[in-house]
């Protein structure tokens, strides 16, 4: 890469924010219809306005050479917020500042400044091979021949997708289609880069690639905002999680602090000896071991158990369990992602 | 102003592009348009074989208008054509951001990439028409094929105009594909001489939607038979261009969110 940019150290340009939301707010005017022959004649002649706030006052810090997961279930306003942060949607209220600019005020030199992958809106032209798709951006960005040569085979390179850009791009899986759209959107170097659902659709390999391909990008210094409803994505690369539910901010910080935000609690997986003289825990809903519940029971033999460890200590839970039951098999795991956002997501979600 | 033109060509290539890659496809299309527009020369050829006429204009110089018509149409389906269809489905399918995401002047973008190799076929058709009839009608001086440029250029405008107001409907109504078809008809009235028809759609096809700046008017220039109200057309025809030009980026920022 010839630009200056990716040359310097990140941990010389350190914590520099990059990204700075206030106050974000969006409202939508749809109209209300009911369903029904007699409302739709109706809703024809006169329709009732009705406001739907999007996102209400969000307020959020990106630090350049970060990436962060923007996460949310379906509907929370995920979307609305990285379209006003590339600039297709104006706020309603709000300040949005990215690398100084005002992403709408200043549209067409702000976006040449960034670049954007939507895992489901493709930017490639259809019946060509990639490799004009990249062309076309190269005079839309007007990026001189010496650095797009670069830039392109750098990212080819990384990519390893050198015998494929010449290709139709309707004959490529959607794994190699994936990867050119993030050339598409790197093409010109920008220091910022949004990901909304990148690894949508595709198979483990492939989204192993992508997300390999983010990493390395992210070291030479690109600033990613990701939206996704993959985990392992989150897990793997971000650094700081930002979840947006029913368009408020429930939940900023690291991945570390959103486990903690619930407490220290662990997983035990039991299969337990149904015959043993002790008693089983199946059907035992009230397992009398102190911070302890029983949140499934797979089978017969199978039982899920959480444990809160401010209340045990796991070597005091292993002494109770075992004087009170047998078991055959256990496993101690960490609260898995989805446990932690789901219960994130319904308590944020049922707060009106 | 370089770097649109770079993007024009692009789009050139690109549309060139795709037309190799479904030759056959683009060589049915060509040959359809073309059957499909030089269907007029046969029917003029058979009114005045049938020694019907279009009172006051000889066979020729009413090919020469229906031959300027389809050359204009050509070039309008060839530059801006697509426009409707693109705009309709980026705002149905939402992927009209992926275009906001540029940085360049997304209607100027949308034209651009819009090119359309295919009507090539018509505007040589056409061209071929239209040089037999000028062989037919005589010499026109250099006054007269500069008024006829003029005006050509002006029928290019109003269609898009045409082109911009409908595609601009599309962010409201998402869905209007019987508007394009009803412009289609109207614009027909450019195919003849205007005289044939009555005051009233005269009046509307010169002043209100100048339609008859497609062929009849800069046909009309050449054959040294422009009248002096013609040329007040010119003022519509700009009207028209940058009423569609205002709407549609009106409509782009109203896409954005502006106020809504």
């Amino acid at each position: 890469m010839t630009n200056e940019f990716y040359k310097t150290n990140r941990k010389e340009r350190a914590v520099e924010n990059i990204i700075s939301v206030e106050h974000l707010c969006k409202k939508y005017t749809t109209y209300k219809r009911e369903s029904g022959f007699k409302a739709s004649v109706k809703s024809f002649f006169h329709r009732e306005k009705v406001y739907v706030d999007a996102v209400k006052d969000v307020t959020f810090q990106v630090k350049r050479g970060d990436i962060i997961g923007i996460l949310g279930p379906n509907g929370a306003g995920k979307s609305t917020t990285i379209k006003m942060l590339t600039g297709t949607l104006y706020p309603t209220e709000g300040v949005i500042n990215v690398m100084g600019f005002s992403p709408y005020k200043d549209r067409i030199s702000y976006v040449r400044n960034m670049g954007a992958v939507f895992g489901q809106k493709s930017q490639l032209i259809f019946d060509i091979p990639p490799l004009d798709s990249f062309r076309m951006n190269k005079a839309i960005y007007g990026i001189p021949d010496k650095e797009y040569e670069e830039t392109l085979h750098t990212l080819i390179e990384i990519l390893e997708l050198e015998d494929k850009v010449m290709r139709p791009t309707r004959v490529l899986s959607l794994g190699e289609r994936m990867k050119c759209e993030f050339i598409m959107a790197m093409l010109h170097n920008p220091p910022i880069v949004y990901l909304d659902e990148p690894t949508i659709g595709l198979d483990v390999i492939a989204k192993q690639n992508i997300r390999e391909f983010i990493k390395q990008m992210n070291e030479r210094g690109t600033t990613f905002i990701l939206t996704t409803h993959d985990l392992e994505d989150v897990q793997q690369l971000a650094k700081d999680v930002i979840i947006i539910n029913k368009g408020e901010k429930v939940f900023d910080g690291s991945i570390a602090d959103l486990r903690r935000n619930l407490g220290n609690k662990k997983v035990v997986e039991l299969t337990v000896d149904s015959y043993s003289e002790k008693g089983i825990v199946y059907g035992n809903k009230n397992i009398e071991i102190r911070g302890t519940t029983v949140i499934s029971e797979l089978s017969h033999q199978k039982t899920t158990l959480e444990v809160d460890t401010d209340v045990i200590s796991i070597s005091e839970f292993m002494n109770e369990l075992s004087s009170q039951y047998a078991f055959t098999d256990i496993s101690i795991k960490e609260l898995s992602m989805e446990t932690i956002i789901t219960k994130i997501y319904k308590e944020t979600g049922n707060k009106e | 102003m370089k770097k649109y033109l770079m993007i024009y060509k692009e789009s050139m290539r690109v549309s060139i592009a795709s037309a190799a890659t479904y030759r056959a496809n683009f060589i049915l299309h060509s040959i359809i348009t073309l059957l499909g527009n030089i269907v007029f020369p046969l029917v003029t050829l058979l009114i005045y074989g049938s020694g019907a006429s279009f009172e006051g204009w000889s066979m020729y110089e009413v090919l020469l208008i229906q031959s300027i018509f389809t050359m204009s149409t050509g070039l309008s389906n060839m530059f801006f054509g697509g426009m409707v269809w693109n705009t309709m489905e980026h705002v149905r399918e939402g992927t009209f951001e992926t275009v906001l995401i540029k940085p360049v002047d997304c209607m100027f973008y949308l034209l651009a990439t819009n090119f359309g190799i295919h009507s090539f076929g018509v505007v040589a058709g056409g061209m071929v028409v239209f040089i037999i009839s000028l062989v037919h009608v005589g010499n026109a001086t250099i006054v007269m094929w500069l008024q006829f440029l003029l005006l050509f250029l002006m029928g290019l405008f109003v269609m898009l105009g045409m082109e911009l107001l409908m595609a601009a409907t599309s962010f409201k109504w998402v869905a209007n594909s019987r508007i394009p078809e009803m412009y289609g008809s109207v614009r027909q009235f450019g195919n003849y001489p205007q005289t044939i028809f009555n005051k009233s759609i005269i009046y509307l096809t010169s002043f209100i939607l100048p339609v008859g700046m497609i062929g009849f008017f800069p046909a009309s220039a050449l054959l040294g038979r422009l009248e002096w109200w013609m040329l007040v057309s010119i003022f519509p025809c700009i009207l028209f261009l940058m009423l569609g030009i205002w709407v549609y980026r009106y409509m782009v920022r109203l896409y954005e969110g502006v106020g809504g």
